[in-house]
């Protein structure tokens, strides 16, 4: 039995050894990328798929990546974090020369040390967790994204802005690192610029709980003026839903960190007057987009193709394949013309400012991201059968993150009430 | 504790326990006929859902009577059952009755990942919505706080039809009675000329009709997608094995307890609520290991 088992993996090396003596085209770039194709989170991970599958397509058909062809293999996340690692550590061992990693908090945490201890590039395309940069330095880890700190910072600026008089919010996140991070950065703004704000109740339902009937419940009795929200995908659907049908929404405001990422999908039943933001400013309906010809036409071809818009996962997933994209350019310029190594590629992160579909990508010197955030208020539109932003206010990247370096969550601390006054004015795209 | 919060937890762990139950109750059936724990049931209640949600967004298309989604929440649990349950107890179970616990337990748990992969075939992986029935009967205001009356009314009033229709069946008609009959002793019974393996398909169709039934019921309420099965098996188990396998009277009361022990939960130590379930099943075995309700078994000779 052993001796055939010991036959039939012998086999199996000849059958894929010859491949890599082939050398009559150019090996191709091998890129893994790691989001939620399947369970609840699968409605925000696809479009982080579609987006890659797509970009890379374009890529490949206009001769690949500095001129070679890319050949990507996608992980999906919904196996759990366990098996995300093993899988990581599988394809490095096989050779994968970047990756594109990964979208959960939680598995950015668990495979950062390991891109180190491996050596092998890895861009965080979505995780959002400041916690991946805070007393760490990485070589080959960068976050093509921006984090927690500006995101949830400016949701608590947003929702003071439209509406001053809030006496009391309440929280419901989902029990991990992203969901407990962004409470913190939420309850930590409001009490910079309100201190007299209270926060009544703080729910940590789950990821993937199915049922919010019983928190919902719990929220409407203890009747915040607020209710702040990072439920993200079948979760926040769920959640939407439930809230929805049994009057929330009319009883307090709703804040949705990632409420922009379900609105197709929820259609009638997202209600207007939602203050929704998009980590980020990845919104198809923004004037930086529509101006961008080259982001239109990316937005057409995958409505046609996914038959959805692209959310900002989507966007997220662009601007990381941009990035790559200009790093692989840059690093040839200086090189003289061969494809880079990833040392050569991670160096020429460093620093850059990557031109996006939705705006501007600045890297730091700390290997993390920073973008502008882009917060609205739900509206019904004629031209979509869905509910899209208005009053867009647009915060600047360096107005609301932490500069690199700094203790995040004390740097929110240190913030002053007048920064209220130094929010741009918002934009309406209805007319 | 005022009378609000009791009022308010009751009315979320009786919506709760009415899904639960109905899961519970069909395992448990199946259990004290067959004496086969079936792992495959959670897969049962997901394919429940997929078919409801499907047809429910199928008459949505149609522009048909939106209220026409309620006989087909009802006729999707009976599809899934004269189906999948014949063609299961029939082409799988009836192979295995003679043999081991443990394999039978293998076979149904290897049932249960082959069904969810057909799953994953048939409806893809994306979560699907279908909410119309929910929010078609409007909402009630109980102590401040609005329901829906598909949850605070409608699933409890199921429930409690489940549980007196049961009743009577197997106490007062002759089909019920036979198998209450196999149930206590099934040599006894086929001594006597019962046909158990009659029984035997019958009880199953059945039990899979309400683990049908109860992912019919629950897809109006949540986002239907994959890994529900495998939730849902471990709580209903954990109902039915604290009640004792084969009580369903018990069943309803356990599962109550335990939808009154998380919605407590949620109110007074949130961070405890997923374990709540877990934490109320290992205390009532640790004391009595044939379940609340459950007889010590005598052994035969």
């Amino acid at each position: 039995m052993l001796k055939r088992t010991l036959f039939i993996v012998m086999a199996l090396c000849l059958l894929v050894v010859p491949t890599s003596f082939a050398q009559d085209e150019p090996e191709p770039v091998r890129i893994a990328v790691f989001t939620f194709t399947s369970g609840p989170a699968a409605s925000y991970g696809m479009p982080g798929r579609n987006a890659a599958e797509l970009l890379f397509e374009q890529i490949n058909e206009e001769g690949g990546l500095g001129g070679i062809p890319v050949e990507i293999v996608f992980v999906d996340e919904g196996q759990g974090g366990e098996a995300v690692v093993t899988e990581y550590r599988r394809l490095a061992s096989e050779g994968v020369d970047i990756m594109i990693a990964a979208l959960s908090s939680g598995n950015c945490l668990a495979i950062a040390p390991i891109a180190e201890e491996l050596e092998v590039l890895t861009l965080m395309w979505n995780c959002d967790t400041h916690q991946v940069f805070e007393g760490n330095e990485y070589e080959y880890v960068y976050r093509t994204n921006s984090n927690t700190i500006p995101e949830f910072v400016s949701g608590a600026l947003y929702l003071l802005d439209q509406q001053p008089d809030v006496e009391t919010v309440a929280i419901i996140n989902p029990d991990y690192a992203f969901g407990r991070d962004a409470a913190e950065i939420f309850k930590a703004t409001l009490a910079v610029i309100n201190p007299e704000i209270e926060v009544v109740v703080e729910l940590f339902p789950q990821l993937g709980a199915g049922d919010y009937s019983t928190e919902i419940s719990r929220l409407s009795a203890s009747r915040p003026d607020a209710i702040f929200s990072n439920l993200w995908g079948g979760d926040l659907n769920t959640f939407v839903s439930q809230a929805e049908a049994r009057g929330l929404f009319e009883q307090s405001q709703m804040v949705l960190a990632l409420g922009t990422s379900s609105a197709e999908n929820l259609g009638d039943t997202l209600p207007e007057g939602v203050i929704v933001g998009a980590l980020g400013n990845g919104w198809f309906l923004t004037p930086e987009v529509q101006s961008n010809p080259e982001a239109v036409a990316f937005i057409d071809a995958y409505v046609e193709r996914y038959e959805e818009y692209p959310s900002f996962p989507a966007f997220k997933m662009t601007q990381t394949i941009q990035s790559l994209e200009l790093a692989v350019d840059t690093a040839m310029e200086s090189n003289g013309g061969t494809f880079p190594t990833k040392e050569e590629i991670a160096a020429a992160l460093d620093g850059a400012t990557i031109e996006t579909f939705a705006g501007t990508l600045q890297m730091r010197e700390d290997g993390d991201g920073q973008t502008d955030q882009v917060w609205g208020v739900t509206v019904a539109s004629d031209e979509y059968d869905f509910k899209v932003m208005d009053q867009i206010i647009r915060f600047p990247a360096d107005l609301v993150s932490a500069p690199p370096g700094e203790p995040a969550i004390e740097w929110v601390s240190t913030l002053s009430p007048d920064i209220l006054e130094m929010i741009p004015e918002p934009v309406s795209m209805m007319e | 504790m005022d009378l609000q919060l009791f009022t308010l937890v009751l009315l979320d762990a009786v919506s709760y326990a009415a899904l639960v139950f109905l899961v519970a109750v069909g395992l448990s059936l199946i259990f004290g006929v067959m004496r086969v724990l079936n792992v495959a049931h959670g897969a049962f209640y997901a394919i429940g859902a997929y078919t409801t949600a499907t047809f429910v967004i199928w008459l949505e298309g149609q522009g048909a009577s939106p209220w026409l989604s309620f006989p087909l929440l009802l006729l999707s649990a009976v599809i899934v059952g004269l189906v999948l349950g014949p063609l299961v107890e029939f082409g799988l179970l009836r192979r295995i009755y003679e043999k081991e616990e443990i394999l039978q337990l293998l076979v149904t748990f290897a049932l249960f990942m082959i069904l969810e992969d057909v799953q994953k075939l048939v409806w893809g992986v994306r979560s699907y919505f279908a909410d119309t029935p929910l929010q078609l009967l409007g909402s009630v205001e109980v102590a401040g706080v609005f329901y829906t009356r598909y949850q605070a009314m409608l699933l409890p009033a199921v429930a409690i039809i489940v549980l007196v229709g049961l009743r009577f069946f197997l106490r007062r008609t002759l089909p019920g009675k036979i198998l209450t009959v196999v149930t206590e002793d099934r040599e006894m019974a086929m001594a006597l000329g019962i046909n158990a393996q009659r029984v035997f398909l019958l009880t199953f169709t059945l039990g899979t009709m309400l683990a049908a039934l109860g992912g019919a019921l629950a897809a109006p309420t949540s986002s239907v997608s994959t890994g529900i099965a495998g939730e849902m098996i471990v709580l209903s188990f954990a109902v039915a094995a604290s009640a004792g396998l084969g009580q369903i009277e018990g069943a309803a009361l356990t599962a109550l307890l335990i939808g009154f022990g998380r919605s407590l939960a949620v109110y007074m130590a949130p961070e405890l609520d997923a374990v709540v379930p877990y934490l109320i099943m290992t205390a009532i075995l640790l004391f009595r290991p044939q379940g609340m309700f459950g007889l010590p078994q005598a052994r035969r000779v």
